[in-house]
């Protein structure tokens, strides 16, 4: 029972610290994938006199990716449906500017955006510029937003968890002061002194590691968050099995060895 | 005839707490292979604390202090810790490890000198048997009387077979039975191992019917009594 419970009183805040590094990394993770969407599906509609070519206006912004001319036939054609001239329709067709949708390469900052479009408008044949910056305004600022939160939040944990282990630490001097003080009397090397605590910060740490694991394996399987992918069209809860518990295990072990090793070196001294 | 071999040698050895307060002013000792010495003195006039700085409990203020070739006025952690595991130290409150049982206090130093599981039981064995509490294996410190901790503290002490035996007040508050076994032990192990005893007391036993050296500590001083 009090072997149990010393393992628990680590364990615990352990848990919640591994728990909140992944629960960032997956919002990390499921932000990115949303930017990348967005990015994906963002364009800014520019209107030129003349023809463009994408290597041009990447020397004006090097984040363009790519340029997609719009075919205005589609709506000469749906024009022609109505009353129009056939003369009016070939007069409209050679006067219409080119229109053009630019692709970026990373969802960029409304900054960004507002110096693009001014470089942009700067050229002589471009005539109007419209990068949509109110929607997408919107969306970025929920996105920093979602961003800020999930590493305040993270931090806010991770402080929790280090001073939970930082009272462990106190219990394990606590604890473990007399025996050690007893066999280093009896000229216990510093290994066979500190062997219990390493033990068990080493289970525990893999016994965390394991639990967050499993607990992100599952996460996509509850109900509520089949709604949010569903919804967003992204993973939220996109858990790669072995980078993901190798650098969590890694995490786990790093922290225990320091919080041990802490604890003796104070008892040593 | 070649001259007996020095296992502790203490040349105006001063031990401080405080700066400038020794607690011992001069000490000087020649403790040779097979000798049991009674340490013996006021309350606080330092026996315990020249008892201490023999395993380097307490550092050497001042003179010099060699146990078993060990330098101990210039001694390096790791040689320390060498020197520890070849003394047996009997405890005046114990210093029993209360989280393990009688059986793995008595295994200490074998457990540190890397014998294997069986060869601590075995010799765990043996010696509460000789303390005479086999029946007490399994239990824990906290379930036994002073006395009874004592005679594991004993046990431990003689595990492993140690060429120095230093004892602090090993029967001061023991009744008599636990007493007599004591001293019946340390006699047996200086009279057949041959091992070095130095015991810290306010009183010699009567029944301590045996060769031995009489130390007195006065006023941070060492005498012997001849």
């Amino acid at each position: 029972m009090k072997s149990f419970k010393n393992h628990l009183s680590f364990l615990i805040p352990l848990f919640i610290l591994l728990f909140s590094l992944q629960f960032s990394k997956m919002i990390d993770r499921g932000v990115k994938e949303y930017e990348s969407k967005l990015t994906n599906e963002y364009s800014i509609i520019l209107v030129s006199k003349s023809k463009l070519k994408v290597k041009d206006l990447k020397k004006l912004d090097n984040s363009i990716e790519k340029l997609k001319e719009e075919d205005i036939n589609h709506y000469i054609k749906s024009l022609s449906k109505e009353e129009v001239s056939k003369a009016d329709l070939v007069y409209l067709k050679s006067t219409l500017p080119y229109f053009y949708s630019i692709y970026l390469e990373k969802l960029p900052s409304s900054q960004h955006l507002s110096n693009l479009k001014t470089q942009l408008l700067s050229q002589a044949s471009v005539l109007d510029v419209n990068i949509h910056k109110e929607t997408f305004e919107k969306l970025h600022q929920f996105l920093l937003l979602s961003k800020g939160a999930s590493y305040l939040f993270t931090v806010f944990i991770f402080v929790i968890s280090i001073l939970l282990i930082v009272k462990q630490m106190e219990i394990w001097a606590y604890e473990h002061n007399n025996r050690m003080y007893i066999m280093g009397l009896f000229g216990a090397p510093y290994w066979l002194k500190s062997a219990p605590l390493y033990k068990l910060v080493i289970i525990d740490s893999i016994i965390a590691t394991l639990l967050v694991s499993f607990g992100f394996l599952y996460l996509p399987y509850l109900a509520n968050l089949k709604k949010i992918k569903a919804d967003m069209g992204i993973q939220l809860s996109n858990f790669h099995l072995f980078t993901d518990t190798a650098s969590l295990l890694f995490i786990s072990i790093i922290i225990s060895v320091i919080a041990v090793s802490l604890t003796i070196y104070k008892q040593e001294r | 005839m070649s001259a007996k071999q020095i296992v502790v040698e203490a040349k105006n050895l001063k031990l401080f707490y405080k700066p400038n307060e020794p607690i011992i002013k001069s000490a000087s000792i020649e403790v040779h292979k097979g000798d049991f010495i009674f340490l013996t003195g006021k309350s606080g006039s330092g026996k315990s604390t020249f008892l201490k700085s023999i395993y380097g409990e307490i550092p050497v203020g001042g003179g010099g202090l060699k146990v078993q070739g060990f330098n101990l006025a210039n001694i390096s952690n790791s040689n320390l810790a060498l020197l520890r595991r070849h003394i047996g130290v009997i405890f005046q409150d114990y210093k029993l490890i209360n989280e393990w049982s009688v059986e793995k206090n008595v295994m200490l130093p074998l457990i540190i000198a890397g014998y294997s599981k069986e060869v601590c039981e075995t010799q765990a064995k043996k010696l509460l048997n000789h303390v005479k509490l086999p029946h007490k294996a399994k239990n824990f410190p906290m379930e036994l009387s002073g006395g009874e901790q004592q005679r594991v503290a004993m046990a431990r002490a003689l595990a492993h077979n140690p060429k120095l035996i230093v004892a602090d007040e090993p029967t001061g508050n023991l009744d008599e039975y636990s007493s007599e076994v004591i001293w019946n032990l340390l006699k047996n192990v200086k009279n057949h191992l041959g091992s070095t005893i130095i015991v810290v007391t306010h009183k010699i036993p009567s029944t301590a019917s045996l060769d031995y050296r009489q130390f007195y500590l006065d006023n941070g001083s060492l005498h012997e009594i001849i």
